[in-house]
């Protein structure tokens, strides 16, 4: 009897804390989902479990900046997505869209990801000159180095979705 | 003459009364792009329009049968009212400013703030708010399952006499995506078969290049969140209007703080005939408007970083854009307005054309 007492005065904190938790503010996170075995969903500190990658880049005002994050196709890895000798058949038909929180949208084809397909390395990135990224920028933010113009180097990245490319 | 016109909506569907729906076909410019939104469950069909348009100028939707949705949504100002905050059943002002009915075949996020991902799931809030319609879709179902003529319509649109609250939602959103539309001045322009002015080309010109003073380059890049030939993208942005954003917009979605005080960039489609503007009402007019993104936009966290430092002037903070393109991109405005689309019967009061 006490235990089951014990159990409701539990599930009451439980609810009261998640209803708390439920008008704070979420803290930045980028998801990832769609043709994945583990959907994850990772905050900022959670990129340090990956391999860090920097790149330095000019920005529209001619300064340097150092952007410092992980591969893009590291995250992917980790969700289980199709990638090395998985990324046949079907599978080449997969891409990834990249959503950001003010809506734009943005494409990658899968294979142009994987490193058995191209030399090319998309970062997604969280810090910017040894600090977080600035207002404008999001909490994470994509830095294609190869693209000649830098529209998919979309910022405010909320969410990185797998898809099979149905016409 | 109401009886005599019912009497006929009547009989001529007792004539296909066992008939399945005809598909309708929704057809658009090629250019539009065909990332279009028809939930697999409801397929637009000429009977389900035609039930549609009835509900949409149908009183019998509201509490006290004084409010349909084309109250608030008049064709002959695109579907909207003309007034900064809207009047509910309740005598009370709703929170924002109604919003343009066009081209809702291509919108993912509808409201100002993007809260319903469908018209199915968007229909129901105006209908039940107290501040608007007022009305619980029970209710509504039994105010029309009085009706002879409305069991007829659901029946010949989905097969089926039995009104409910699902058909009511599915019925509105066939209609409301046949508003298409795309015979303006410059849809026009953009199929060969309209020469813009010298000014409607300059301000064209200015509407869609993004100022490089650097490279002598003058532009207003209204086509950054307005371009593409819907002069839509799906987009939601802090456009400046206040350093503290009143309505939190987008953030009570979404929970994120950089959402606050962002809004939904609506389409520029018509935009001379829906003043007042932004969420609140709060521009009676396009020069206001235009003013406001010239020399008026309020720094805050969450301001959108296009049009922050985005200027004419070296080292400006604002486009500050001289009186002359102010007037050319008015002149551009102007060639989106649609006078096909606001004078197509097939999107009127079917009540009135009845009668006519």
């Amino acid at each position: 009897m006490k235990n089951h007492k014990n159990s409701y005065l539990l599930m009451l904190a439980f609810l009261l804390c998640s209803s708390l938790f439920s008008f704070a503010q979420n803290a930045p996170s980028v998801s990832i989902s769609g043709e994945v075995l583990t959907p994850l969903v990772l905050k900022k500190e959670d990129l340090a479990a990956y391999k860090q990658l920097t790149h330095k880049t000019k920005d529209r005002d001619g300064k340097e900046h150092e952007y410092k994050g992980v591969a893009l196709v590291e995250v992917l890895e980790k969700a289980g997505a199709t990638l090395g000798g998985k990324l046949r058949g079907e599978n080449l038909a997969k891409a990834v869209i990249i959503r950001a929180g003010d809506g734009y949208e943005v494409v990658y084809s899968l294979p142009e990801l994987d490193p058995e397909f191209s030399n090319n390395v998309v970062l997604l990135v969280a810090e910017k000159d040894g600090g977080p990224l600035p207002p404008g920028e999001g909490a994470f933010r994509l830095i294609a180095p190869q693209d000649k113009k830098q529209a998919r180097w979309i910022r405010e990245v909320r969410s990185i979705k797998v898809v099979f490319v149905k016409d | 003459m109401l009886l005599v016109a019912a009497l006929c909506v009547i009989l001529s569907a007792l004539k296909t009364d066992d008939a399945t729906p005809e598909p309708y076909l929704l057809q658009y410019p090629a250019n539009f792009g065909g990332r279009i939104n028809v939930p697999k469950d409801n397929p637009t069909t000429k009977e389900g329009v035609q039930l549609g348009r009835m509900l949409f100028y149908e009183k019998k939707l509201s509490a006290d049968n004084s409010l349909s949705c084309a109250s608030c949504h008049e064709q002959k100002l695109a579907f909207t009212d003309g007034k900064a905050l809207s009047i509910g059943v309740d005598k009370s002002l709703t929170s924002r400013n109604s919003m343009a009915l066009v081209n809702l075949l291509w919108v993912r996020n509808f409201f100002w703030d993007g809260r319903s991902a469908s018209l199915e799931d968007q229909a129901v809030f105006p209908m039940t708010n107290p501040h608007e319609m007022g009305q619980s879709l029970d209710e509504t179902v039994k105010k029309l399952q009085q009706s002879p003529m409305y069991v007829v319509l659901f029946k010949k649109a989905f097969g089926d006499a039995n009104i409910d609250a699902d058909k009511i939602r599915k019925a509105l959103s066939q209609f409301e995506r046949t508003l298409i539309s795309a015979d303006s001045p410059y849809d026009r322009y953009l199929a060969g078969t309209y020469q813009p002015t010298a000014q409607e080309l300059r301000g064209m010109n200015l509407f869609m290049e993004p100022p490089a003073p650097e490279r002598g380059i003058r532009g207003a890049n209204c086509g950054h969140c307005h371009g593409g030939p819907k002069t839509f993208k799906e987009l939601f942005h802090n456009n400046g209007l206040d350093t503290e954003a009143k309505d939190p917009g987008r953030e009570a979605i979404s929970n994120e703080a950089e959402d606050r005080g962002r809004f939904r960039v609506p389409t520029l489609r018509n935009i001379a005939l829906t003043a007042p503007y932004m969420h609140d009402g709060r521009f009676k007019t396009l020069e206001e408007v235009l003013d406001h993104y010239n020399e008026h936009i309020q720094e805050s966290a969450t301001l959108s970083s296009f049009l922050r430092g985005t200027s004419n002037e070296k080292g400006g903070k604002t486009l500050l854009l001289n009186k002359t393109e102010k007037t050319d991109i008015m002149a551009f405005l102007h060639m989106l307005t649609d006078s096909t689309f606001i004078n197509n019967p097939a999107f009127s009061d079917p009540n009135k054309s009845l009668k006519q």
